[in-house]
């Protein structure tokens, strides 16, 4: 790991508009967050902690926000960041009437990849998450596991200077989602991309991350480093360690967002 | 493919027994009705009374669309335009198409360009009906993961709108056209010398049913012809990327 700064966010607010005279509704208060070049942060938390909202606030889906983002020394107050993002949402999201590989075109014809690196990209991409011999294939013709593979395809492909992932093996069952993290860190490894994971499993989050960051009610709560070398194992019983630690912490932390339970 | 075949064949077969029971000026049989229509086709008259409909119909579709597609596309997309306009798609859809026929006809004259607006119109509402229902079921989701990947307006129509709406302008063609063709052959009946409806009911008036059999076979054939040689391979290809669905 570098420590060259890929983006941070200082004093993140996000409000949306109440509803009939209601106040406002401060979905994020304050967040600041420094996530270092080639840097694998999970963001652990109950539904409804703005963990979305913040993915979607640094993709540029959401463009008004208050507080600043700095992104290769220059200052971003609302609008969005000039980053290169790959997303991987809870769903592919796959285009159904192209193909694997025209929907992967799709996205890099999108962002301006240059044509002279496209061929390259992919043949590398499909070949790290195994799946060359599918690239005529329309999504329909692939499995669960097949279709969230070509989306990190999809999302590598492009060059993102960082991955966003939202849940994105949660509707996968276990036994492939399991394997989808296995696969996903082997391919870290290989691009040391600089990737930002939501999740409320506390166990792939540390088995994934650098550093798991614990959110509820628009604020990290708890900065949890994962000091375990690299390459893990899955089943290693260090993170079982830092497992149970977490869940106590998460415990905590989600009865205090919701007392009455 | 078979079994359409021996559908068609049991209707002909069920249509020539009961045809047998009755007297030819009630109910003519298969053949008897099939010898006329060859009879009238090489007397000559024919195709100039069915180029005149399929024009009035192609040109109505046209009008139709080009009323119904844009209104059910802004329908789909803003809640206002929706609000301002459901109430009316649903009265113009109401309005018997013999209403608008003779409006058209009083206010524009018996002519060609009454006949098409009347169709046109006519038709505009349920094909505004398919497409606002098309354009709301518009998957945001993939229009957000394009936003995500920097996809420009044009783009994101081309490549994930629109594939999502085609399929319901390919139905509303479709659909359209069957609503289109039997408003059609009223308006001819009700205000043109010529086309297939004048036939219909020139036949009628002489009380000849087996010219009326005639002339409903020959556009039934023609009308199965577009939809089976046309249309139906048009969508194929269209929406080859389209799962089958097995159950």
């Amino acid at each position: 790991m570098t420590d060259t700064v890929a983006f941070s966010v200082r004093n993140l607010v996000k409000e949306f508009p109440g509803r009939n005279g209601a106040p406002p509704l401060r979905v994020i208060k304050g967040l600041d967050l420094t996530v270092r070049q080639s840097e694998f942060i999970c963001i652990l938390g109950p539904s409804g902690c703005g963990k979305s909202t913040f993915l979607n606030i640094l993709s540029g889906l959401d463009r008004q926000y208050g507080g600043e983002i700095d992104v290769g020394g220059k200052t971003f107050r609302g609008g969005k960041p000039p980053m290169r993002i790959g997303y991987l949402f809870q769903e592919p999201r796959l285009l159904p009437w192209l193909t694997a590989e025209q929907n992967v075109d799709f996205a890099m014809t999108s962002c301006n990849v240059a044509p002279a690196r496209r061929k390259e990209l992919k043949d590398r991409y499909f070949v790290l998450a195994g799946l060359t011999a599918f690239r005529g294939h329309y999504p329909h013709q692939m499995s669960g596991g097949m279709c969230q593979r070509l989306a990190l395809v999809r999302a590598l492909c492009v060059e993102p200077d960082i991955l966003l992932m939202d849940e994105p093996f949660s509707g996968l069952d276990e036994l492939t989602a399991r394997r989808m993290r296995v696969d996903l860190l082997d391919i870290w490894q290989k691009t040391r991309k600089t990737i930002i994971f939501v999740t409320h499993n506390s166990y792939e989050a540390c088995y994934l991350s650098d550093r798991i960051l614990m959110m509820s009610q628009g604020e990290v709560q708890e900065e949890i480093p994962v000091p375990i070398p690299r390459p893990r194992d899955y089943d290693d019983p260090a993170i079982f360690d830092i497992n149970r630690g977490v869940v106590t912490l998460f415990l905590k932390v989600a009865e205090a967002a919701a007392p009455q339970h | 493919m078979k079994i359409r075949l021996a559908s068609v064949l049991v209707a002909i077969a069920l249509w020539a027994a009961i045809s047998a029971l009755m007297t030819p000026e009630v109910l003519p049989g298969p053949l008897l009705t099939t010898q006329t229509l060859i009879a009238d086709i090489a007397a000559g008259n024919v195709m100039t009374h069915l180029g005149m409909t399929l024009w009035r119909v192609i040109g109505g579709l046209v009008l139709a669309m080009l009323i119904g597609v844009p209104l059910g596309v802004f329908m789909g997309l803003y809640y206002r335009v929706e609000r301002a306009l459901d109430l009316w798609v649903m009265i113009g859809l109401t309005i018997p198409s013999l209403c608008y026929a003779l409006i058209c006809f009083i206010w524009l004259g018996l002519n060609e360009v009454a006949t098409i607006v009347a169709i046109g119109i006519t038709g505009a509402p349920s094909i505004a009906i398919n497409l606002w229902e098309g354009v709301k079921s518009i998957d945001t989701k993939l229009v957000n993961m394009a936003r995500v990947f920097e996809a420009n307006r044009v783009l994101i129509f081309r490549r994930v709108i629109l594939p999502q709406v085609l399929p319901y302008v390919m139905a509303s063609v479709r659909f359209g056209l069957g609503v289109i063709w039997k408003i059609a052959v009223l308006i001819e009946l009700i205000g043109r010398p010529n086309g297939v409806g004048f036939q219909l009911f020139y036949w009628y008036q002489l009380a000849d049913m087996t010219q009326v059999l005639a002339w409903t076979l020959l556009f039934t054939i023609v009308m199965l012809i577009i939809e089976l040689a046309i249309l139906k391979p048009i969508e194929g290809r269209l929406f080859a990327w389209r799962p089958r669905v097995n159950l």
